[in-house]
């Protein structure tokens, strides 16, 4: 059974009192999403790519230009808010400063008129899973940035709504509690199985949480899969350098045939590298695209190794890993390694890149060229 | 082109003691960090070496000489903040040509020109020189006012958390551009951040800070295989590092360390060799905290030789790879975090078998939370020496 069906969602917002005209004057399109029940979705695009804007039209605080949206099996275009059964969770936590935590936690049962004996029982029930329960009697302003998201993340979910909502509730947490937090929220949704939309611009927030992950670039839906699919299978050029940390190197390449065998090669650099077989069907001698593989899969040969030799531009201790960069023309083509060496600026090392994990993109428009089946 | 000293350097702040005797000795153009949490004191050490505050204890030296009554327009400091503080109404050239047109320096105009194009080619801005910054993204706005302190060859670049406020993307990027950049600054560079992956990359030392004091100083190898503490421990490395409280017992051939994990008690025998085990023996440890960072614990789904039986509380992608997380079941719900790679078919509250790699453990007072030893010490001891040598 789907949890929510987004169905051709439009949403435009009247500029007409505004003197400059707005080019791109739709800031949802043609918006088709279905989530299974249960499932937990992330709405995830850089900053004004519509990700809350669709999230609120679900949640009924803005309204649809067109298109259908149904919780459940309910269309719920022209109901009210309080009435389609759904929890709002926003990145300001917004709790009623003189009630406690019971009480702001109780709060929405309590204006629903909801039995006293009945909240007692849910708050009891709700305050370990989120581990509120030492927490109860204290005032909002004695709470941290992560106790106040708990409580404001229990208050949604204590009435059992159909569909929860997320919007980006992490992001005024700082790294720990936010890594604390997000271990959480997942145990959470796994536990109570809510149909979950969860909105934000942090890839690894969206990559860690969801089961799958809506990426939406100026309006318009790029790609909707699993973590896995979004990572491993990107539909365009933004999906493949939106998601991944350090992103995906990606870089224009003239493709030549030498002995039968083709080869990228990039402009300024003496870089070549075998095309992998299964494109050989779609590309020719002088094809021009672009080439794009993730910085674990470039690797640095051993010394019998066949690999170009390359001057390293920089190199970044981090600790748990470090990262290499080498200039390929005027892109620095960035490798991670975990290997123990210490390299220096300016040292010479062979560059392998795994060929077989290479992907081309439209040199224009962006879109992925795939082998033919 | 300055050495930086510090000697016991104290600044209040009404009853709040902000610096709490802090010594520093910056070399001729070294990169140097203060790294530490928010309210460290990091920025105020900064400003009393900018001139900004005066410190009511203490020395602020360059080359030697005692800066503590100089004006700050006459250290000949350039400082990068955090917001760029960019002339709107300026263009990028003249938004940099404004410090040297001041009424202090008074640059002819052919040399400004000169030293803006140098300092746009390391800063990779040349083509955005007749643009306002309203047209700039903030990574282009931060990298103005990067070429604005540079322009001006001061003798220290004074760097408040310059890549604080862009997004994590834009952030690892402009650092290695920052580390590309860094080879051909030719100036002392002091930095502030509480990114530990700043820290790591960039810093040819870096200085703990916390509350107001220096907590350790060395390079970031030094700091990330020998931590000078737990809290040290805990700011190096993401995930952070996991801290077992275990207790030990044993004879005198073999120590065991016995910890919580889901709840039950296991035992796991302590490396005998490379000066551990001798360690443990010489201060007659009872409890110690083991440290084991993410990457140091392995996992297995089918029991093994000297894996623990527990199980998943959640698992979770970062990325190129992803987090087991397990609870230990103690008092403190701690937990322990393992590295792992994506895609696998792991399901909450499954069981899981784990195995701490104890040739990579750090250990630490059970009480004091401070360093005792770790596994190959003397190993590691070595690599920080033949980094210092360089």
């Amino acid at each position: 059974m789907a949890g929510l069906t987004l169905n051709h969602i439009y949403k435009r917002y009247d500029n007409s009192g505004k003197k400059k005209k707005v080019k791109n004057d739709f800031a949802v399109k043609d918006l088709n999403l279905v989530c299974e029940q249960g499932e937990f979705i992330a709405l995830l695009g850089p900053s004004g790519c519509g990700k809350t804007t669709t999230l609120r039209m679900i949640a009924g605080l803005e309204e649809i230009t067109d298109g259908e949206i149904y919780i459940g099996e309910r269309l719920v275009n022209n109901l009210h808010p309080k009435d389609r059964n759904i929890g709002l969770a926003f990145e300001d936590y917004a709790m009623y400063p003189p009630l406690n935590v019971y009480g702001n936690v109780a709060f929405n049962l309590r204006a629903k008129g909801v039995d006293k004996s009945e909240i007692d029982r849910r708050v009891r029930e709700i305050a370990p899973l989120m581990q509120i329960d030492d927490l109860l009697e204290k005032m909002p302003v004695k709470l941290s940035g992560g106790q106040k998201q708990r409580v404001n993340i229990a208050r949604a979910i204590i009435r059992e709504p159909e569909l929860l909502l997320m919007d980006e509730p992490l992001s005024h947490l700082d790294g720990k509690a936010r890594q604390a937090m997000r271990t959480e929220i997942k145990r959470l949704i796994n536990k109570i199985k809510c149909t979950t939309v969860y909105v934000t611009h942090d890839q690894l927030e969206a990559m860690s949480l969801a089961d799958k992950i809506a990426i939406i670039n100026f309006g318009v839906l790029q790609q909707f899969g699993t973590p896995t699919e979004v990572y491993d299978d990107p539909v365009n050029e933004f999906v493949a350098s939106f998601i991944g940390e350090p992103p995906m190197n990606i870089l224009e390449t003239t493709i030549i045939k030498k002995e039968g065998t083709f080869f990228f090669t990039f402009s300024n650099s003496n870089l070549e590298i075998a095309v992998p077989q299964r494109y050989y069907s779609v590309i020719s001698d002088g094809f021009r695209c672009k080439m794009g593989v993730r910085p674990m899969d470039v690797l640095i040969g051993g010394p019998d190794s066949q690999g170009t030799p390359e001057k390293i531009a920089t190199f970044e201790n981090l600790g748990d890993e470090r990262r290499i960069g080498i200039h390929v023309g005027d892109i620095l083509m960035m490798l991670i390694t975990e290997d123990e060496k210490r390299y220096k600026r300016g040292d010479i090392i062979k560059l392998e890149v795994r060929g077989e994990k290479t992907h081309l993109f439209d040199i224009t428009t962006g879109d992925r060229i795939r082998e033919k089946k | 082109m300055a050495r930086i000293q510090l000697e016991n350097v104290k600044k209040a702040f009404g009853k709040v003691q902000a610096l709490d005797g802090i010594t520093i000795d910056v070399k001729d153009k070294e990169f140097f960090v203060l790294f530490g949490p928010a309210g460290a004191g990091k920025t105020t050490i900064l400003n009393c070496i900018a001139g900004i505050m005066m410190p009511e204890e203490g020395l602020v030296k360059f080359d030697g000489e005692i800066m503590n009554l100089t004006d700050s327009a006459h250290r000949n400091v350039a400082m990068v903040f955090e917001n760029y503080a960019l002339y709107p109404q300026m263009t990028v050239y003249d938004n940099m040509a404004s410090a040297l047109r001041s009424k202090l320096y008074k640059t002819d105009e052919a040399e400004i020109r000169e030293r803006i194009q140098w300092a746009a080619k390391i800063m990779k801005m040349e083509k955005l020189l007749e643009r306002l910054p309203s047209q700039l993204s903030n990574g282009q706005k931060q990298r103005v006012a990067m070429g604005r302190a540079l322009v001006r060859n001061p003798s220290v670049f004074l760097m408040d958390e310059p890549l604080a406020h862009l997004d994590a993307k834009l952030r690892n990027s402009m650092r290695t551009e920052l580390k590309e950049m860094q080879a051909n600054l030719g100036s002392t560079c002091i930095y502030v951040t509480h990114d530990f992956m700043e820290a790591m990359a960039l810093g040819d030392r870096i200085a703990i800070i916390k509350e107001g004091r220096i907590v350790q100083i060395g390079t970031g190898d030094e700091i990330y295989y020998m931590p000078c503490n737990e809290f040290t421990a805990q700011l190096m490395g993401d995930p952070e590092i996991n801290l077992i409280d275990a207790e030990i017992s044993g004879t005198e051939e073999a120590y065991t360390a016995k910890f919580s994990l889901n709840g039950e008690m296991v035992a796991c025998s302590l490396p005998q060799d490379s000066g551990v085990y001798a360690k443990i023996k010489e201060l007659g440890l009872k409890r110690v905290d083991i440290g084991i960072r993410p990457q140091h614990i392995k996992y297995s789904f089918e029991p093994q030789d000297g894996y623990f039986k527990t199980t998943v509380y959640s698992y979770e992608s970062i990325g190129n790879k992803s987090v087991i997380v397990t609870d230990c079941g103690d008092k403190n719900h701690s937990q322990l975090r393992m590295i792992a790679p994506n895609g696998l078919r792991v399901a909450i509250d499954n069981d899981i078998y784990i195995h701490l790699e104890m040739d990579h453990a750090i250990f630490f007072g059970s009480e004091t939370k401070d360093y005792i030893v770790r596994y190959d010490e003397a190993n590691y001891i070595a690599l920080a020496a033949a980094q210092e040598d360089e």
